[in-house]
């Protein structure tokens, strides 16, 4: 049964879970978790709950044919894997993985292959493994957030810290944008029900990198954005708002993932 | 990749020259004194911490870290299902229709179903439909469901299975969802076993509010939830000093013999030249307070796929050049078979009777392995 969060949210202006429209839900986040591996972290973001590991640059599988492609620089394998407790219900699965985290581990998968500095280990392999220990709503923010800290713990080079963030609209948006009474809000950083009946757009950035003469009058917070993913359906007059709110919330989150790092290099 | 998978009971075996194996196994299996790796003791398990209730969506769950960096996570997750009447259930029913209810409902108490508990086992690198995640989780599952309590009074009287019947037409089927969050560096048995014991531990379900054979409703407290392994009311008096006398969840422990010596908890260098790997599932025995055994699985120790070593007297290349008194074969007292001392021998299977009743006991005698594991897991406070 879908909430209704279209007809309370106009009243209230508040949603379901008691946020305002540009609040992030709570994070907490922990890197080295798992001594075992290259890099490690623990990320949750409300009650979406990721571990991620890294391990590599590994020298790759022999017999693989990956072993020549990899030539030029690492490969980043990505393997994510929902928990079967994850959700509200126990899903089943036949066969190992379902649709929703093959195309979250693709998305990994493309997003860090060409944001790490992979040039610097030719013939190697990175390989990331993300569990979803809960999963509630702005999965592939979560687990973009999650592996970048894995990835920072496991000291691989990387311009800047690609973060993640989810943004919608307060309603269904399917027609033009009117300018002069604007009943619909952008909203930041998604649950589950709300993701699952507005459009939820998914915006990663990273801060952008300083190279050549440019590299000192470069402009402070100066950012690209490397991921953006939507899957519903949304007039086109809207997306700018979103995009914006979007970037605006990976930019507290690099915030708060930066505080985590130093943090816990000092203790 | 290929070859990792293939890999079944052996999980993954090191890759140790002949040499390196009959070092091992010539230390581990020393008279009295065995020398493990790592200087344990042969019953001293790997140093671990433990906690429960981490995950907010479940009905309970535990994580485990060894502190070589293995971690597991337990979910228990309990769902209402409709229980699926048998056949014979059924015309028992139509053939006391003449009875009075009262007494029907007496004599045709619905007894649990082992399937009602599903366990799964997700180890990265490996399909769930892979030997290893199979075999483990039917061999825990099997224990878990095989336990019967003792005393007649207690809700667990009939086990787990009993347990989950909530009336004659419904009953809770759990999930138990077990994730491995690295790749196994041992045999990832006993990790596996303790979190999925302190996750059931900590496993509440809702308090039901219907009687009788109304359809289930439940009280949408959480507060008031009850544990799956129901803790002694204070009012029932006699509690144990050591607060053990609820019926608690098995544990299944890995023991491996090496000669004479019985070796606990092994890690993977060890579990490569063991002569029998043996899983011993537990529990505690609620009305006398000792241990008792609930089942015994044999695993294929992967020693059988080793390399073996090659005596001088048979080495073309060093023919001639050892005098032949140097290596005689000796019999090996555990195995029976004739052996070169330091020379590795892959072993075949097969153990003595006498070392599997040595296992079975110190696993299960008072002060022993078993009663140590379980009070370390009492210590656990589940919240």
């Amino acid at each position: 049964m879908p909430l209704d969060t279209s007809t309370t949210y106009p009243l209230t202006k508040l949603r379901l879970d008691g946020r305002r429209w540009n609040e992030l839900r709570l994070i907490q986040a922990q890197i080295s978790t798992n001594p075992a591996s290259s890099g490690s972290s623990y990320l949750s973001m409300g009650n979406t709950a990721i571990m991620c590991s890294v391990h590599g640059p590994a020298e790759g599988r022999r017999g693989d044919a990956s072993g020549t492609a990899g030539g030029a620089g690492a490969i980043v394998e990505v393997d994510v894997n929902v928990a079967g407790f994850a959700g509200v219900d126990r899903k089943r699965r036949a066969g190992g993985s379902d649709k929703q985290s093959s195309r979250i581990a693709t998305t990994l998968r493309s997003a860090f292959q060409s944001h790490l500095h992979t040039y610097l280990y030719p013939h190697s392999t990175i390989s990331i493994h993300v569990s979803v220990l809960s999963a509630d709503g702005s999965l592939l923010a979560a687990a973009i957030n999650a592996c970048t800290l894995a990835l920072v713990d496991a000291g691989i080079p990387m311009p800047g810290l690609l973060t993640s963030c989810t943004a919608g609209m307060s309603g269904s948006a399917s027609t033009p944008k009117d300018p002069r009474h604007d009943e619909l809000d952008p909203l930041l950083d998604l649950s589950l029900p709300e993701e699952q009946e507005l459009p939820v757009l998914t915006v990663g950035t990273t801060t952008s990198v300083p190279v050549g003469e440019n590299n000192m009058d470069e402009e402070e917070g100066e950012m690209k954005v490397a991921v953006l993913t939507m899957d519903s359906k949304l007039h086109s007059t809207y997306i700018e708002t979103m995009l914006a709110v979007g970037i605006d919330g990976c930019n507290q989150i690099r915030e708060l993932l930066e505080g985590v790092i130093k943090g816990s290099s000092g203790a | 990749m290929s070859n990792q998978r293939q890999a079944s009971s052996a999980s993954q075996v090191p890759h140790l020259s002949p040499a390196e194996l009959s070092y091992l196994y010539s230390s581990l299996s020393l008279p009295k004194t065995p020398i493990r790796p790592d200087g344990r003791s042969p019953t001293q398990f790997r140093p671990l911490t433990a906690e429960t209730n981490i995950l907010p969506g479940t009905n309970g769950s535990a994580r485990i870290g060894f502190a070589d960096g293995t971690q597991a996570i337990v979910g228990v997750k309990a769902e209402v299902e409709k229980t699926v009447l048998a056949n014979e259930t059924l015309a028992r029913n139509d053939g006391g229709a003449g009875l009075d209810r009262g007494e029907q409902e007496g004599s045709a108490a619905v007894g649990g179903h082992g399937s009602w508990v599903q366990m799964s086992i997700e180890i990265p690198g490996f399909r769930d439909d892979d030997a290893l995640p199979v075999f483990l989780s039917e061999m825990m599952r099997e224990s878990l469901v095989g336990a019967v309590g003792t005393r007649e009074a207690s809700d667990m009287a009939g086990g787990l299975k009993e347990r989950l019947v909530i009336n004659k037409r419904w009953h809770w089927r759990l999930y138990i969802d077990v994730l491995l969050l690295s790749q196994p560096l041992a045999y990832p048995l006993p990790l596996l076993s303790l979190t999925t014991h302190l996750a059931l531990l900590s496993t509440k379900l809702p308090k039901r509010k219907s009687q009788g054979e109304e359809d289930p409703f439940f009280d949408d407290d959480w507060a008031v939830a009850e544990y799956l392994y129901p803790r002694p009311s204070l009012s029932s008096g006699k509690t144990n000093s050591t607060g053990s006398s609820f019926v608690r969840p098995p544990v299944t422990l890995l023991v491996i013999s090496v000669g004479e010596n019985i070796i606990f908890d092994p890690n993977r260098e060890e579990i490569a030249v063991a002569d029998a790997v043996l899983a011993i599932s537990i529990t505690r025995d609620s009305e006398a307070g000792t241990l008792k055994l609930l089942s015994i699985r044999t695993v294929d120790p992967p020693s059988r796929l080793t390399q073996p070593g090659v005596p001088n007297s048979e080495n073309v290349s060093m023919l001639g050049a050892v005098a032949p008194t140097e290596d005689v074969a000796v019999l090996n007292p555990a195995t029976g078979e004739e052996e070169v001392p330091g020379v590795w021998r892959p072993r075949r299977g097969g153990v003595k009777r006498s070392v599997i009743a040595e296992m079975v006991k110190t696993a299960l005698k008072k002060g022993g392995v078993g009663e140590e594991v379980l009070e370390g897991l009492e210590g656990v406070e589940v919240s």
